[in-house]
């Protein structure tokens, strides 16, 4: 049987320090990897293999990171938060889809309505109505134990409670806003009205967190649903004009609540945690 | 025994269902089983100790830290590991995903290190060539592995398993009772189950709750101890109210008063806690 053969010493040296062609690295490595004898005539640091074994690894089994968490890093938004934000359950397709379903309607019946001149600003009122309430809807599915599957697991976590909710419920607005924002321009109408939402959306948002940290939010969302739909009839129904509830004097009524409605929250925010006592 | 959780008269209303009546209890480092009949409040002293539900009365002390204060909470949140009765999942995540989720809700939030910690608790459930793969696509006992893997997320001093091992095939068990042996060595874990042969073979300490209480708190030899002279065995049915059942070498095993004939048995840990349920066949508590 023939004696095993062993890289030389020269050999090994000009490999350590850089001096071989690719073709002879790779010859090299390949006889490396299957001779103990000559890996143990390797000189190497242990730190550093092991720190780049561990790249290795790590390359090699982390999972690509989702679509939308990689279009969140690309804004700044840090790797570890576009991750938990991806996990939030509103974020998932249905309630995607479902707003952009619900805006799309709504920017086609106005343009339906408004052919008729008289019946311009009437045609914009399903949008303005529709536009505040699809946050609302969001966050509803957002947080909580029958909603979200691993609700039990992450309420034993540092980051159980408002830290959770809060940024989920942000990351909800701002993605309701940004697709009923994409849809403002293809309507009809002046951009004071067609824009109009914007405030009643934000307050309804505020309220609907002030609320949850006295009730669920899928509880506090609802209410507000029914009572802004509930709002929107009256003010048809009984003073015939629904475009009353996003009046200039009706905006500044929805400022001073996102005003003092965000405070609110912050000082109750402990109340968002299942282990607080109620 | 040096107590890491101590509970005093805790109590839990659902409703006017009082579910925890004045729970006191304690234990410390090692593996310590948590008995009960459903309804026993097994569950709901779970949740408190794992500050996930907030107790109508009473205190807690786990790790010498107060769930009821918030900074507090937060620091036994940080060293603690919870494996929840019905763990849910994101069935579209894989399992690298999942368990990185849960880590960054554990404020790991150094990318290379929390890769490391996914890597290695996967490595101890034996979900490592999984990684890659979705959640739904995993049996009811992989997923059982997976939910022990996330609360063994940053080397917790506070375990708390609420009936860890359903779903799991013998082999897995065994893997299991392995896994949690060799943690109980070094911090405290509480194990709730109905597998006395789990409590047996693993735990240290055993706690029997009933009706929201703890009716014994002890070793498991000593829970045997409490079914001694009350064990039989006969070679026919004892034809009356005690509980009794036939055995596979064909002869009678009787919990309770001997009957006629009867020769008395060693009793096992089962025997203990069934006799010191006090059900069905009026034994003392």
């Amino acid at each position: 049987m023939n004696r095993p053969w062993h890289l030389p010493e020269d050999l090994i040296e000009r490999y350590v320090t850089g001096r071989l062609e690719p073709a002879q690295v790779l010859s090299v490595e390949s006889h490396l990897a299957r001779c103990e004898p000559c890996r143990a005539a390797v000189p190497y640091e242990r730190e550093w293999l092991a720190a780049s074994w561990e790249r290795i690894e790590d390359l090699v089994d982390r999972p690509r990171a989702r679509p939308v968490a990689r279009l969140l890093r690309r804004f700044g938004v840090p790797g570890h938060v576009a991750t938990l934000l991806v996990a939030t359950p509103a974020l998932a397709r249905g309630w995607l889809v479902a707003v952009t379903a619900v805006t799309a309607f709504a920017v086609a019946a106005a343009h339906l309505v408004g052919r008729d001149p008289a019946a311009a600003f009437d045609g914009l009122l399903p949008f303005l109505v529709a536009a505040p309430v699809l946050p609302l809807a969001g966050i509803a599915v957002a947080y909580g134990p029958r909603v979200d599957p691993v609700h039990e697991t992450q309420a034993a976590t540092p980051l159980a409670g408002a830290r959770v909710l809060l940024l989920r419920a942000l990351a909800v607005l701002v993605t309701a806003m940004a697709l009923t924002g994409a849809a403002t321009p293809l309507l009809p109408g002046p951009p004071g009205l067609t824009t109009a939402w914007l405030l009643p959306a934000l307050a309804l948002t505020a309220t609907t967190l002030a609320l949850s940290t006295w009730f669920p939010p899928p509880v506090s969302a609802a209410v507000l649903i029914v009572a802004w739909l509930g709002a929107v009839l009256a003010s048809t129904e009984l003073a015939g004009d629904g475009l009353a509830l996003f009046s200039p004097a009706a905006q500044v009524v929805y400022g001073l609540a996102v005003a003092a409605l965000v405070p609110l929250v912050y000082l109750r925010r402990a109340r968002f945690d299942p282990g607080e006592s109620r | 025994m040096n107590a890491t959780v101590a509970v005093r008269g805790l109590t839990k209303k659902y409703g006017r269902n009082l579910v925890l009546d004045g729970l006191t209890l304690e234990f410390g480092r090692g593996v310590t089983g948590l008995l009960g009949p459903n309804g026993a409040g097994k569950t709901t002293l779970l949740r408190s100790l794992a500050t996930t539900l907030a107790p109508d009365g009473g205190e807690v002390r786990a790790l010498g830290l107060d769930p009821a204060d918030r900074g507090q909470r937060t620091d036994l949140r940080r060293r603690l590991g919870y494996l929840p009765q019905d763990p849910g999942f994101y069935p579209h995540f894989t399992l690298f995903e999942l368990i990185e989720y849960v880590a960054i809700l554990k404020e790991m939030t150094d990318r290379r290190e929390r890769h490391r910690e996914v890597r290695r608790v996967l490595e101890e459930v034996g979900l490592s060539d999984r990684a890659k793969t979705k959640v739904r696509k995993l049996s009811g006992g992989m997923k059982q592995r997976l939910a022990l893997a996330q609360a063994l997320l940053g080397e917790p001093d506070l375990l708390i398993l609420d009936e860890p091992t359903v779903g799991l095939d013998p082999e897995q068990r065994m893997r299991f009772r392995a896994l949690v042996s060799r943690l109980g060595e070094n911090r405290t874990v509480l194990l709730s189950t109905h597998q006395t042969e789990d409590v047996a073979a693993l735990c240290e300490r055993v706690i029997v709750m009933k009706g929201g209480r703890a009716v014994f708190q002890g070793t498991p030899r000593e829970l045997a101890a409490a079914a001694s002279g009350r064990i039989w065995i006969c070679d026919a049915p004892p034809g009356d109210s005690r509980l009794f059942w036939r055995t596979a070498d064909g002869r009678y095993r009787v919990l309770g008063d001997p009957p006629p004939g009867a020769s008395p048995a060693t009793p096992t840990v089962e025997d203990g806690y069934l006799l010191v349920l006090g059900e069905p066949f009026g034994a003392a508590e």
